[in-house]
Order: C-alpha cells, then structure tokens, then sequence
C-alpha cells in the first residue's frame, strides 16, 4: 500500500466519525497529558514531542478494578450475573511506541495458562494508532529494551510526524488496513514530499540487556539487592503507571447481606503482603527482597517464560517515584557489575 | 554543603551513629533519599531547594534493625515527624542522632528550578526554618518569602458548598485514586505494621478503586491523621492522580487546633491529641 | 402509590449504658418508631469511625452513636477519648460532605428510657426529613448487580 499522508485537523474529523459508529475514543486532549476517552474529536491533541503521559493507558483493557461477576444469594441457592460487557470497540489514538508495545506483551500472561476473556474481548477488538516519539529525558530508554522511538510493535497504524501538522499513516497490520481503507477519503498522496521531523536527540543505549539477564540468571543472593530497592517505600505506583505491570488480586464485596460482586483489581509485588500465605509466612518479608522481585521479574522471569522483556523503557515509574528511585539507574548498575565479572 | 558532609562523615567516623539517612544526588540531578553506612557513603550527601523528602518515613523502617543510633538528616518540617514519632512511643529520642539543617524552601515541581512560585505550600508558612533541637546542624539559615498559591482560595470555595456539593467535589477526587497507597507510604505516621486497608477478616475498607472503596479509604486515612498530621505535604506530592489530599489533612489539623489548642509534632514530652483527653473537652453537638 | 420514605437507621450503642435504657424502654412499653437498628458494643470508646462509613455503606440513611454520660463510663474514660475523636470525625464529615443531620451523637444512661425514645425518633425524624442518603448509595454502584436489559439474565 502506498504511503499516505493525513493532517491533524482531518484526523480530528476521523474522530468524530468513530464516536458517531459508538467507538470509544481514547487519546491525550489537548492541554493535558493523560490519556482519556475523548469525546469531541476537536479535542484530540497528536504531540510526538510531548513527555509520556504519567501514566499509561491499560486501564482501558485491564481496569484498575473490573467485576468478574456478581452474585445474589437466595435461601437455598445463589444466583451469579455477568458484568455488562462493554460492546464497543477501543481506538487509541497517538499511543507512544513505549506504550503500544505493551499490550502484545502482557497479552502472552493474559493468554497462558488461561485465557483471560476480560482482557481479550477488549484488545481483540481494539485499535491502535501508535505514533512516532520525537521525545527524550534522562529517564527515557526504550532503546535498551530492544524498542525505539519508531517502534511499530503493537500498533495497527503508525504515524510518523511530518512538517506542518502532517503525518505519514502505514498501516502495520491487516487490521490496520482495512482502517486506513476505511477513512481514505480523509488520507492524502504525499505530493508535497513533506519532511519528517527529526528528532533533537538520539535515544542512546543505556545497558546491554543480554549482559543484565546474564548477571541476573546467576545472581539471587548477590549482596548487590541488599541496597538497590532499600529506599523503596513500597506503594505501587511503578506498577500501576507501568504499561507492562499485569498483576491483579481477586477479591469478594459485598453490597448487601445477600448480594455483592467478585472483582478483579490491580495488585503490585511491592506491597508487603504481596506474597504472604494463609499460613502467615511471607517469603518475601522485606522491601529489599520485593525489589530483586520487580527487577528479576521485568527482565528476567518473563522473558524465560515467554521471550518478551516485561519493560519497555517508558521510564514512567522513575518519573513518578516518591523517592525518585530510578530503574534504569539500578539495571545501569547491574550492567556495570555485569561488565566487571 | 560541605559543612553538611563533614558533619556526617565525623558522625560515621566516631560511630555516633550507625547509619545516617540522608539526601543524594543521582546522575539525573535528582535528590533523594540515602543511606550512608561509612564515612565515604557520607561523602555522597547533600541539600539544597531539592530535597522534598521527609526521610522521617524511614525510621521505623529501621529502627529495630541494630543496635546504635539512627543518624537522620532533618529540616525543620521533618523534625516534626520526628518529634510526632517520639511522642507516639515509636521511637526513643536517644536512639537517634539528629542532624539539621536549615532551610530555605524546597520545590514543588521536581524538576524544575526553585523559585518563588516553584515551592511548597507549607514553605510559605514555614516556622521552623531552623529545626527546633537537634545534636548537630549545618547550612546557613536564609530568610525567604515565597508566591506559591497555597489553595486557601480553594479551602474556602469548598467550605462554602452546601454538602451535596462537597461530597460531589470530594467523589469527583476521590474515583481518581487508583488505590496505590503511595499517601500512605510516605507519611512518616502511617506506620501501623498492618494497615486498617488490609485487614480481611473483616473487610473494613474495600481495597477496590471503586467509587465507594476510594472515598471510605481517603476519609479514613484523613482521619487517622486526625490530630497527627504534621503537615509535610508528602502525600500530595506523590500521589500520581493529583488528588488534594493536604485539604483534608489541612483540614483536620485546623480542627484540632481550634478545638484543642493543639498542634502534633511541636514536643516530645505532650501528650498526643486523640491519645488523651480532657473531662472538659467540648460537647454541644451531643444530645 | 408511592412508598413512603422510611429512613434505615444504625444506632452504636454502649452496653452498659445506652442499650439498657434502651432494654428499659422497651419493657417500660414506650412507644417508639421502629426504624433503628441498634448494634451493642461494649463501650463507645470501641466505636471506630469505619464503623460509620460501613454503615452508610451499607445503606443507611443516618447513624447514631450513644453511650455513658461523661464520669459514667463503665470502663472510666473510654467516653472521653470517644468524645474527643467524635469531635475531629463530625467536623471531616462535614468537611467532605456528609451533613450533621446523618450522624448524631447523645449520652443516654440506663435510667433514660424516656430519653432514649426522644433522641432516637429526633433523630429518625429528622433524617426523614432529609430524605434518603442517595448520594452514597449511588456510590455503591459498581458493586451492585447492574440491570442488564434483553439476553435472558435475570434483571436486578
């Protein structure tokens, strides 16, 4: 398919036309940096320069609390309900590579050992339009992560900016496609040969990640995790403004004395009692073993269970971190210690 | 800053204490919390405008680990957590060596320079620019005055809503919350070993970020530091959802000192606020 | 015809005190409405303000907390620190929206069984008048069974 072009404003007006088909719209409004459902394609804001938002936009495929099911108990029995199912398709628009590249990779858990139709019915029928980065901090390294600030992983149709509000639109996967087929009245031929806009800074390649999984293979009782997560306060907001963080505890509430629903929410190994058993042994009992857990689970276990790197350089949760602790700094010190043995 | 570094490295050096908590500097220029362990750790130490942190949170973290003192590096809104956890019998004050530092204002913004405006709503009102005792203290002591907007505009706004309105603006907050306990984590008095939010057996508080769970945990939480906040602002600063938390702890703080006469923090030998009482305590709202 | 508004109220009662003079208004035969549900703690220094949010929670449209006249406590001082945290808790209430008239607070001893009438029908009056807690009752809505409409599973 030839490359075609479309301007912001035309993307606006695809907007609208998706909320008329009853799509839900989820894209950064202008003047804010936070993905939200947008309901008037006016609104809708494509900055490639912008920082990522503060947090990421999984809340719309795996809720931070989804119902599972509801229950209603009788004098000899109980009643189960399913939650309303969500009918409508997801379109998110102007999705950072560090952020479509996510969803492919929590997919492989969510469809492991059993298939989690919560999260499929959504992601099956979504969209997504990804968006090239033209952004770098110091905290900032999808390039370490095997990603890129061009990374189409994930997405269905990538733009990439052009001068004058222009973006270049391929389509990645037949989905994708048939999407472009399906507004190409709002698509240009690039006549104008307009320019891509460069980005300022190359993103460098902060660690070599073969060399931390290595090091990480071989060492569980290295002194190194005594003091790398010791200052962690242990909340969850890495793991809740994480793209790739996944897990979930299930929990019962109660409306009434005979009615209430069972519930599926966000959960984080960070929290103390994370692992602890209905015996009362807590085989994680300190911050510092719950942060080996975080390290080794992002760039070691699951890369061995299912070859993806459970981390795609956002570097969200350093931006965020109420203590500033930094996960790129730790896996630098990994590659430094790597490096030396 | 020097002055600071030295002044813990003789600490380390004549074993007055076992460890410090401290500031440090990352690559990025970021200041956050560290532990110094030996005189060379300390040599990492530092303070200036970005050093928001009150390391007050890590001392009962700490504080059954070894035997010696703590060493912590204080300003003097941190002092106060020090002195609230020193009266709540958290902590013994001859088990920690205290260092202070004077300051002048600290960021709100991270990473943005100090100035002005970029500074802390608590810095505007600040009393305690030099912490009230300490063992040893360090950097100059600056006078200062700060624009922040300090919300008491707001304050007001919401106290003047009829309370159909307030609880919509406060359930409008509170479905925010994503149930992180980052609020929780930071304060320096949120120490209890097992949260109210996470008991079971009964349910107390969903541990849903539902609507319902939301509000009972942030009222909950407000209340707990009923008479115990001792104003760091912590828990705004890292909440990721930018819920006004400091209104409620405000809120409750100005509650107890127009009630009681009382402020936390202030000394160590008072008795807490809701841990003792008075026969002549008010009651024209009982029946 | 519409169903008359008939407010739920929860009332904490201390046991020494409140919920005997309750027990004293009832075997005295005094009429009173029905709308409280009393739950008997030992005393109200046991009552921790998550109880309240739990109660309206639970659908209640008012709560009452009762105990020991100060100096009366059976346990000396539990309606003391009691007071003291009522004080802070009613003004948080207010603060986030929860008016006054949903959560009052009396000293009923066990001789008070009059007493016990007055307050419980001023208060089961007075949130008639207020009308239902609707506003926390629409926040128990992603907890509740939602109604689901066609597709043959059982509506709400």
């Amino acid at each position: 398919m030839e490359e075609l072009i479309i301007s912001t404003e035309n993307f606006k007006k695809i907007v609208q036309e998706l909320l008329g088909k009853e799509f839900r719209v989820i894209g950064i409004p202008e003047g804010e940096n936070k993905y939200q459902e947008i309901t008037d394609g006016s609104k809708l804001s494509l900055h490639p320069e912008a920082a990522p938002t503060s947090s990421s936009f999984k809340e719309y495929f795996f809720p931070k609390s989804e119902p599972i099911f509801f229950y209603k108990q009788n004098h000899s029995s109980v009643d189960l309900f399913d939650p309303i199912e969500d009918k409508k398709g997801i379109v998110v628009i102007g999705a950072k590579p560090c952020d479509a590249s996510a969803l492919p990779i929590i997919s492989k858990v969510f469809n492991w050992d059993y298939k989690d139709d919560l999260f499929n019915k959504r992601y099956d029928s979504s969209l997504i339009i990804g968006m090239s980065c033209n952004y770098k901090d110091d905290y900032c390294f999808c390039v370490s992560t095997h990603g890129s600030p061009e990374n189409t992983k994930g997405s269905d149709v990538f733009l990439t900016s052009l001068e004058n509000n222009y973006f270049s639109a391929a389509a990645i996967t037949p989905k994708g496609e048939s999407f472009i087929n399906d507004y190409v009245k709002y698509f240009e031929m690039d006549e104008k040969k307009h320019k891509v806009i460069e980005r300022k800074e190359e993103i460098p390649e902060h660690f070599n990640y073969e060399k931390v999984k290595t090091w990480l293979d071989n060492n569980f009782e290295n002194k190194f995790w005594d003091t790398a997560g010791e200052m962690c306060l242990g909340c969850a907001q890495c793991a809740f403004v994480c793209p790739t963080c996944h897990c979930f505890d299930i929990v019962d509430e109660q409306c009434s004395s005979c009615e209430g629903r069972r519930a599926k929410n966000w959960d984080a190994c960070q929290f103390s009692l994370f692992t602890k058993h209905a015996s009362g042994h807590n085989p994680r009992d300190n911050q510092e073993k719950r942060y080996r857990q975080r390290i080794s689970h992002k760039f070691k276990y699951y890369n061995d269970k299912f070859g993806e790197i459970l981390c795609t350089g956002c570097g969200r949760c350093a931006r965020g971190c109420p203590v500033s602790l930094d996960i790129l700094q730790v896996v630098e010190d990994i590659n430094a210690l790597a490096e030396k043995s | 800053m020097n002055e600071l570094k030295q002044t813990c490295k003789d600490v380390l050096t004549e074993k007055k204490a076992r460890l410090i908590i401290g500031y440090s500097e990352d690559k990025n220029k970021r200041v956050k919390p560290f532990i110094a362990r030996t005189p060379e750790d300390a040599e990492k130490f530092v303070f200036n405008h970005h050093a928001v942190n009150n390391l007050a949170v890590y001392i009962s973290r700490f504080k059954n680990n070894f035997e010696g003192k703590i060493g912590i590096v204080v300003k003097g809104c941190d002092l106060k957590a020090v002195t609230a956890l020193i009266q709540e019998s958290q902590v013994k004050r001859d088990d920690l060596y205290i260092i202070g530092v004077n300051c002048s204002g600290v960021v709100r913004e991270i990473d943005k320079e100090f100035s002005k405006d970029n500074s802390q709503i608590k810095c505007k009102y600040c009393q305690t620019k030099t912490p009230a005792y300490f063992d040893a203290i360090a950097e100059e002591s600056k006078e200062f005055e700060l624009t922040v907007d300090d919300q008491q505009e707001l304050m007001t706004k919401i106290e003047k809503m009829s309370a159909e309105e307030k609880l919509d603006f406060w359930n409008e907050q509170f479905e925010k919350c994503i149930k992180c306990y980052a609020c929780r984590q930071v304060c320096p008095m949120c120490y209890c070993e097992q949260c109210i939010a996470e008991k079971s057996e009964p349910q107390w508080i969903d541990s849903s970020a539902t609507a319902r769970g939301s509000f009972a945990w942030n009222t909950i939480r407000a209340f707990h530091m009923a008479g115990r906040c001792i104003g760091c602002h912590e828990c705004e600063r890292a909440c990721p959802m930018d819920i006004p938390l400091t209104l409620l702890t405000r809120k409750m703080g100005m509650v107890a000192s127009s009630e009681f006469g009382y402020r936390h923090g202030m000394s160590i030998d008072e008795p807490t606020l809701i841990g003792s009482y008075s026969t002549s305590d008010k009651e024209d709202f009982i029946k | 015809m519409e169903d008359k508004f008939e407010p739920k109220i929860v009332a904490f009662v201390c046991n020494w005190c409140t919920y005997t003079g309750a027990d004293l208004a009832g075997t005295s035969r005094l009429k009173q409405e029905a709308n409280a549900r009393l739950i008997r703690v030992p005393c109200t220094g046991r009552i921790d303000p998550v109880f309240v949010i739990k109660a309206f929670e639970s659908g209640a449209d008012g709560v009452l907390i009762s105990g020991c006249h100060p100096g009366d406590c059976h346990y000396n001082a539990g309606n003391f620190h009691a007071r003291r945290r009522w004080t802070m808790f009613k003004n948080l209430l207010e603060f986030v929206g929860i008016d006054s008239t949903r959560l009052q607070f009396s000293w009923v001893s066990a001789s008070e069984g009059k007493k016990w009438v007055s307050v419980v029908d001023g208060v089961i009056d007075s949130v008639r008048a207020k009308g239902p807690f609707t506003q926390y009752k629409k926040m128990n809505k992603e907890i509740e069974i939602p109604v689901q409409t066609g597709e043959g599973v059982p509506a709400k």
